[in-house]
């Protein structure tokens, strides 16, 4: 499609621009570029294998057509012209520039370009033109998939009339969203360095991750469809949200009327885009250009980082280490897990959605009951539902567990081998150590709080047991199958098999965990005295990892 | 004349002046080894030769052509590697090869002859239709140098051209760059590797803090610093004798404590 879509562009740009543009060669680059893009792994598939998929950016837009199917049939649900296309905009609006962020980033943000097309003898209309062109063709195709489905509804629901001109507000849309990019990316090159647009980037693409993981779970729950089909309130902040506008727009076209908020809204939808996109061209695009070219030319400015600061800099979870671990190695293991989880890009865009889940099974286990929310919330305070909030965490530590070996830079493991480690288990320990004080404590401090909220102080005792358990459940895992030293494996399409298997075997050990803990509330003091069991479990299960030798360890 | 002609070039980077004023004249068909330390500047005068950086101060003619207003007739005419295996990885060398001849004005069919055979000379025909993701680093190089030197260019610029090549693939370069001079070509040539700069350069410039230090052949610079090797002259000229062996005391202490 991109071929064709790559064609009309030409066709059209071809009668526009006759002079000082080099149109065979802005083919070549345009065409390139596009060739590029089929080949680049997206990122919402970067959590499922590494093995690369024959054209990436083709599955990408079947699952964007998918979510626009999804998207298009709450329209059914919901009927009324006004939500049904504040939701369309609103999704095309966070699709696109979310997109732009987390895929089109490498080619807004590439210096590549300076040493491989500034060299050659192609002047900078024609560079110029065939990057917007290249932009153009892209955009254009993940419109089409994202709104083609939701467009179709839109036909057929309210019209041939609103349908046609929903294509041109959804267009609309899109500048919209590429002038919030390009703001966004703008501020903070302003503001900031590369690294710090890296550094936003990776998190948008967790946060894209996280929103493909789970958002197709929790959202239609929440959607309330009876409120939806009232008519929509305007209030004074709706003037400054495009989809509102594109709304009210659409409806005022619908009904053949408008009164002074939709001519002021008919208005803001024309004038809005109109004026986002001469800012755009006229001065964050070049501005932006500028600061890209300076990027790849300038020399690495690397803040220094004094030895001092560094002392000073020590943080809470740096200080827990010498409480925690019981040997310098294990404290290696610690740190270095710590730093990694926390910088490992791979790590982190596989990790966050697992903990993302716990959002999925909280909801899905409290509400299974299909009661409405109100009534659900009344009477979770004579349940005994906590027992489910005690043991979530286990999936989101597991999985942190099973990824801990992986990383891309697993080369840089040589360091173990070249050590004089005669207990390389401690590395492990200290790595195990390092996430659960990372993140199965703020994880329990969290769910305390609410569980002391609702249920009150006496749940105490059960947490704590809990914990425990879950900690000698983590530790069992680890012991069960090969053993990794930290950071020393490439991740590869093995690792992610077994994932259902290792899914369903965690399910059933919550499920026993629940279910023992919950005939250990039959007695008042069961639950304190099997504390210090488990406490004591866990200790032996640390010793037994410490303990491993080379012969143990897989590499 | 002089195929290269450089009058007062002047750069900075915010505070930083990166070159204080170069001058310099290159003959036709010379091998010139520009070697300095890391941060002398010397990437950034080869990228203002060719058109790379626009801004800055001084005057440059290549070819007899000003460098700010013929910039795209001066590319036409050279060829660039640059330091660090800068390609379309996602793109097969072919696929590369072609798009970058594309650009430089040639045919498909010159291109398609060239290309294959080339990249057989370098050991890369299995390579030729592979995506380029898991090439390594030299062999990226080698890419790279073929999509410098395939549109036949009359001046090549080359910025460590030779960083993760083999050693049958360095004395295969050296090679071919040495035949380049005998077909008349001009080299500007910027490399760490002092060997190889003392062996294939006619002319060799020492730059040190944005300013030429030391410039002749190497039989006249051995001449006047009366060392014996090129790395001894750098090391003389740039006044890192003295520097390294304190730096080297320094760092044996601290192993100590």
């Amino acid at each position: 499609m991109d071929k064709l879509l790559l064609n009309f562009i030409l066709f059209f740009a071809k009668s526009f621009l006759k002079q000082g543009v080099d149109f065979e060669k802005l083919k070549t680059i345009a065409g390139t570029y596009l060739l590029m893009d089929r080949r680049r792994t997206r990122v919402s598939m970067k959590m499922n294998t590494k093995k690369e998929p024959k054209n990436p950016l083709l599955i990408t837009q079947i699952v964007y057509v998918f979510f626009g199917f999804l998207v298009a049939t709450s329209f059914y649900e919901i009927r009324d012209i006004v939500p049904c296309m504040v939701i369309l905009h609103s999704y095309i609006l966070f699709m696109m520039a979310m997109t732009l962020i987390t895929d089109f980033s490498t080619v807004l943000l590439d210096t590549k370009d300076n040493q491989i097309i500034i060299p050659r003898p192609v002047n900078s209309k024609t560079f110029f033109v065939a990057r917007l062109v290249h932009i153009l063709v892209y955009l254009l195709q993940f419109t089409i998939a994202l709104a083609i489905v939701p467009l179709i509804f839109t036909f057929i629901l309210f019209g041939a009339a609103v349908g046609l001109a929903a294509i041109v507000t959804v267009l609309l849309t899109v500048i919209f969203a590429i002038f919030f990019t390009y703001l966004l990316y703008g501020i903070i090159l302003r503001l900031g360095s590369e690294e710090k647009i890296k550094e936003i980037i990776s998190w948008a693409q967790i946060g894209l991750t996280v929103f493909f993981a789970v958002g197709y779970q929790i959202i239609p729950r929440l959607i309330n469809y009876d409120a939806l089909r009232n008519a929509v309130e305007l209030h004074w902040y709706s003037y400054f949200l495009p989809p509102v506008w594109m709304a009210m727009t659409l409806q005022s076209l619908q009904q053949m009327y408008a009164d002074g908020q939709h001519i002021v809204m008919i208005l803001l939808a024309i004038t809005g885009p109109v004026a986002a996109f001469w800012v755009m061209i006229k001065f964050i695009a070049p501005a932006f250009s500028r600061k890209i070219e300076a990027m790849g030319n300038s020399k690495t400015d690397t803040a220094a980082v004094s030895v001092t600061s560094l002392k000073k800099d020590r943080s809470l979870f740096d200080k827990v280490s010498s409480l925690v671990c019981t040997d310098i190695t294990e404290q290696a293991g610690y740190d270095l897990t710590g730093k990694m989880t926390g910088r490992d890009k791979g790590f982190k865009i596989k990790f966050y959605p697992s903990l993302a889940y716990l959002l999925v099974f909280a909801f899905v286990f409290v509400f299974k009951s299909g009661k409405d929310f109100d009534t659900v919330w009344l009477t979770l305070p004579d349940s005994k539902l906590y027992l489910w909030l005690v043991y979530l965490p286990l999936f989101a530590i597991t999985s942190a567990i099973s990824l801990l070996p992986f990383t891309e830079n697993f080369a840089a493991s040589w360091l173990y081998m070249a050590s004089p480690l005669y207990k390389p288990g401690s590395l492990i320990t200290g790595g195990i150590k390092s996430l659960l004080v990372k993140f199965l404590f703020p994880m329990y401090i969290i769910l305390l709080s609410f569980a002391f909220y609702v249920w009150g102080f006496t749940v105490a005792d059960d947490f704590i047991l809990g914990f425990f358990n879950c900690v000698s459940v983590f530790l069992l895992l680890s012991i069960i199958g090969k053993s990794y030293l930290p950071f020393s494996m490439e991740p590869n399409v093995q690792q992610q098999s077994g994932k259902i298997v290792q899914l369903v075997l965690q399910l059933i050990i919550v499920a026993i965990l629940v279910g023992l803990h919950w005939l250990a509330l039959s007695s008042a003091w069961l639950v304190a005295l099997l504390i210090p069991l488990s406490a004591g479990g866990c200790l032996l299960l640390f010793r037994y990892i410490r303990n491993y030798s080379w012969n143990k360890i897989s590499y | 004349m002089s195929i290269i002609e450089i009058k007062d070039l002047r750069k900075t980077y915010g505070d930083n002046a990166v070159l204080k004023g170069i001058d310099l004249n290159i003959e036709a068909g010379q091998i010139v080894g520009y070697i300095g330390r890391n941060g002398a500047g010397k990437s950034t005068t080869i990228k203002i030769l060719c058109g790379i950086i626009s801004d800055f101060e001084g005057t440059i003619s290549v070819m007899g052509m000003d460098v700010r207003k013929n910039a795209l007739d001066i590319k036409q005419k050279t060829g660039y590697i640059p330091e660090q295996a800068a390609l379309y990885e996602l793109l097969t060398p072919v696929e590369y090869l072609r798009f970058s001849g594309k650009l430089y004005n040639m045919e498909d069919a010159a291109i398609s002859s060239k290309t294959y055979e080339l990249l057989r000379l370098f050991d890369l025909q299995d390579k030729a239709d592979t995506r380029m993701t898991s090439f390594s680093k030299g062999m990226k190089q080698k890419v790279l140098l073929i999509s410098g030197l395939l549109h036949n260019p009359e001046i090549i610029f080359l910025d460590e051209p030779l960083s993760g090549l083999d050693a049958n693939a360095v004395i295969l370069i050296k090679e071919i760059l040495a035949q380049l001079k005998v077909a008349g070509k001009t080299i500007f040539y910027s490399s760490h590797i002092m060997d190889v700069v003392e062996k294939i350069s006619d002319r060799i410039i020492i730059i040190d803090k944005g300013e030429v230090i030391a410039d002749g052949s190497f039989e006249a610079l051995k001449a006047s610093a009366r060392e014996g090797s090129l790395e001894n002259i750098f090391t003389s000229l740039t006044g890192g004798t003295e520097q390294h062996r304190t730096t080297a005391n320094e760092f044996i202490n601290v192993l100590k404590r």
